[in-house]
């Protein structure tokens, strides 16, 4: 059976779905709404009304509009999403509509895809306030960065498919809809548990932790695309879906079931850690090259003779650390060929430190050990050279122009507060008449017609 | 085309709800399969269909197609819709003549969860109907409907039924069995106890509600 048929059967569920116009409708304001507040902050931060302004290198619109107006679809896909993917099993499996389903000449994989290929569809649909605000930004005169814009919507929409197929799943697994409302939600809190645990811990709870939604979504916010996040992340993604059409075989036996989720399981752990040992490529898409050290001090780090070893004594909810792993750390993994860092003092608070040690950042290269308290990014490069007697070379300066916009969000709240409601309700009207009238006008059997 | 199911039996738990059963239904003709409340039609059924799994046996034939009992599928969309995405499904065009024969058409553009139980239970019937599979099965296709609409479905049944189509029926009314089927399947705490046509299994006895009395 062709796959069209059937994503267009679950294009009419969406559709008919109360729960999908909501979310269309609520992710709108939403958007608006953090919209209107960037533009705001960005338009005061530009010296808007005769206020100080701030130096334009440091205004980006990746992290003064884009970001900040995405951020409310994070809220739609944790909060909003998994009932509309719930649902699309759910129903299914509630009113028995599933044992027809399992008798047509399609299987059920084929059946679950057609369901992630609407589910992408609602995603789209989802993002035109998106787009609308990208319309109104550069209107008011705002500059926008193809790639940083395409990286992130990419980041979102991996986000999107995990949250997707895991709330697929949990509908596949669970008995009800609300049981698996419940799994997705304890799914997400247990993310964001471990990615509070792991900060600045190291070892394999940061690594786990760098590919919860959270983490990984602050990669493609600083413009950073990598690219084992992404195969991790629709690894997890596929192997979602793959266990809703595993557990949806209501013909097999439980037993034939766990030996498949068993087999699911290896194969994305096995798919999991070779991307882990494997894939380090990761591209610095933003516009100010902020993942990166200049193309020098990146052509000298790639060409260190032996592995790099640096032991931060910082807590992990120590500012500095957090500096330096943002700042520093994000860009020494993506030009160093060996690096390891060591944690030392990781899961302690640093309030109460009396150690002498507390602040160093020992770096190690071969023989030869440095230490140094600057978490600065020159600082810490030159030390690395000192260790490797290399000569730093010379930096120039960014070129980075910066982009200040002191402009209001002028209509923009019309837009997503009046017309979007309206043109949400009104396409929903629109889409039940012609379901209703579609295949003509209602004819009238004979027999009815017969009887009173 | 046959349905020959052999030695079918299957557990729930530590609990046999369908022991060794084996019966054959044949093309243009209606088995029904009958038996008290729990005696495992509905299981029966499910596991012949492929949607329940079994422990043991065989169903020799993968082309039929089962309706189960009381079902609203895709409660939101209408009942056009559901009709022509079964046949739609199955590489077919809608039959129309359906919906008349049904007493659907001026249901068609009304919602499934807007349905009573009459009008659902033959939309239900409409849907196995508008399946080309060779062999179809239905779970109680009469509950739910007033004698007019029985009678009504009935002759549906076997009209398709003529037409070469394998109808096996659950039925838990006995009457409605004895009008509707050519031979009967009669099950008792998952096992099958008699086999065969009206004749054959009222010999010596006064009706079929004797033989179910008897022997369940």
């Amino acid at each position: 059976m062709r796959l069209r048929e059937l994503v267009r059967k679950e294009i009419a569920e969406l559709a008919a779905s109360r729960a999908f116009w909501l979310l269309l409708l609520i992710v709108g304001l939403l958007t608006g709404q953090s919209f209107i507040t960037a533009m705001n902050a960005y338009a005061e931060a530009s010296g808007i009304g005769g206020g100080p302004a701030a130096l334009a290198q440091g205004l980006s619109p990746l992290d003064g509009i884009l970001t900040p107006t995405l951020g409310a679809y994070d809220l739609a896909i944790t909060l909003l999403f998994p009932f509309v993917a719930i649902r699309l099993i759910a129903s299914e499996k509630s009113s028995d509509a599933l044992k027809l389903m399992l008798q047509w000449p399609a299987s059920i994989e084929r059946q679950i895809a057609a369901k992630a290929i609407s589910l992408i569809g609602a995603w789209i649909a989802s993002l035109v306030p998106f787009f609308i605000a990208l319309a109104l930004w550069r209107g008011y005169g705002g500059h926008l960065h193809a790639a940083e814009v395409l990286n992130l919507l990419a980041g979102y929409t991996l986000r999107f498919l995990l949250t997707a197929a895991i709330a697929v799943a949990a509908a596949a697994l669970m008995s009800g809809a609300a049981n698996a409302a419940i799994v997705v939600l304890a799914f997400t809190i247990g993310t964001w548990a471990l990615d509070f645990i792991a900060a600045g811990r190291g070892g394999i709870v940061q690594t786990l932790a760098s590919f919860t939604p959270t983490a990984t979504l602050r990669g493609f916010e600083r413009g950073l695309f990598r690219v084992d996040v992404v195969l991790v992340m629709l690894i997890l993604a596929i192997f979602g879906f793959a266990l809703a059409a595993n557990w949806l075989h209501l013909g097999r036996s439980i037993k034939a079931r766990m030996a498949g989720t068993a087999v699911l399981l290896i194969l994305a752990s096995l798919g999991v850690i070779n991307v882990l040992m494997l894939v380090r490529t990761s591209f610095d898409v933003s516009e100010n090259r902020r993942n990166s050290f200049s193309a020098a001090d990146e052509n000298l780090l790639a060409r260190l003779p032996e592995a790099l070893n640096i032991t931060p004594f910082l807590s992990s909810e120590d500012p500095r650390m957090a500096d330096f792993e943002n700042n520093v750390l994000v860009k020494l993994r993506r030009s160093v060929p060996e690096l390891r860092v060591v944690y030392p003092l990781a899961g302690r608070s640093g309030l109460f430190e009396n150690d002498a040690h507390y602040g160093e950042i020992v770096y190690r290269l071969g023989m030869k050990t440095a230490t140094s308290r600057s978490t600065t990014e020159e600082i810490v490069l030159d030390t690395i050279y000192e260790l490797a007697s290399m000569r730093a070379p010379v930096r120039a300066p960014s070129t980075y122009p910066g982009y200040p916009l002191a402009k209001r969000a002028g209509g923009a709240g019309w837009v997503f507060y009046g017309l979007w409601p309206a043109m949400v309700i009104g396409t929903w009207r629109a889409t039940r008449h012609v379901k209703r009238s579609a295949g003509g006008p209602p004819a009238v059997s004979p027999r009815a017609r017969r009887q009173p | 085309m046959n349905l020959t199911v052999t030695h079918l039996s299957a557990r729930r738990g530590t609990r046999t709800v369908l022991t060794d059963v084996s019966f054959t239904a044949y093309p243009a003709q209606i088995l029904g399969v009958i038996g008290p409340n729990g005696a495992g039609k509905t299981t029966l059924f499910e596991c012949v269909a492929g949607v329940l799994p079994f422990d043991s046996g065989k169903v020799d034939n993968d082309l039929l197609f089962y309706v189960p009992d009381a079902i609203r599928p895709w409660p939101d969309q209408t009942v056009r819709w559901t009709l022509e995405l079964t046949a739609r499904m199955f590489d077919t065009r809608l039959d129309e003549t359906l919906l008349d024969d049904l007493d659907l058409v001026a249901l068609q553009h009304a919602t499934v969860r807007s349905l009573s139980k009459g009008e659902a239970k033959r939309l239900d019937i409409a849907i196995g109907l508008a399946s080309p599979r060779t062999v179809l099965l239905l779970d109680e296709p009469f509950d739910g409907l007033d004698l007019r609409q029985t009678r009504q479905v009935m002759n549906v049944l076997r009209r398709d039924a003529a037409k070469g189509r394998t109808l096996v029926l659950s039925i838990h009314q006995l009457s409605d069995a004895a009008r509707a089927c050519d031979r009967f399947l009669l099950l008792d705490h998952g096992k099958s106890v008699a086999e065969g046509t009206l004749d054959e299994l009222t010999a010596g006895t006064g009706g079929l509600e004797e033989v179910f009395l008897a022997l369940t």
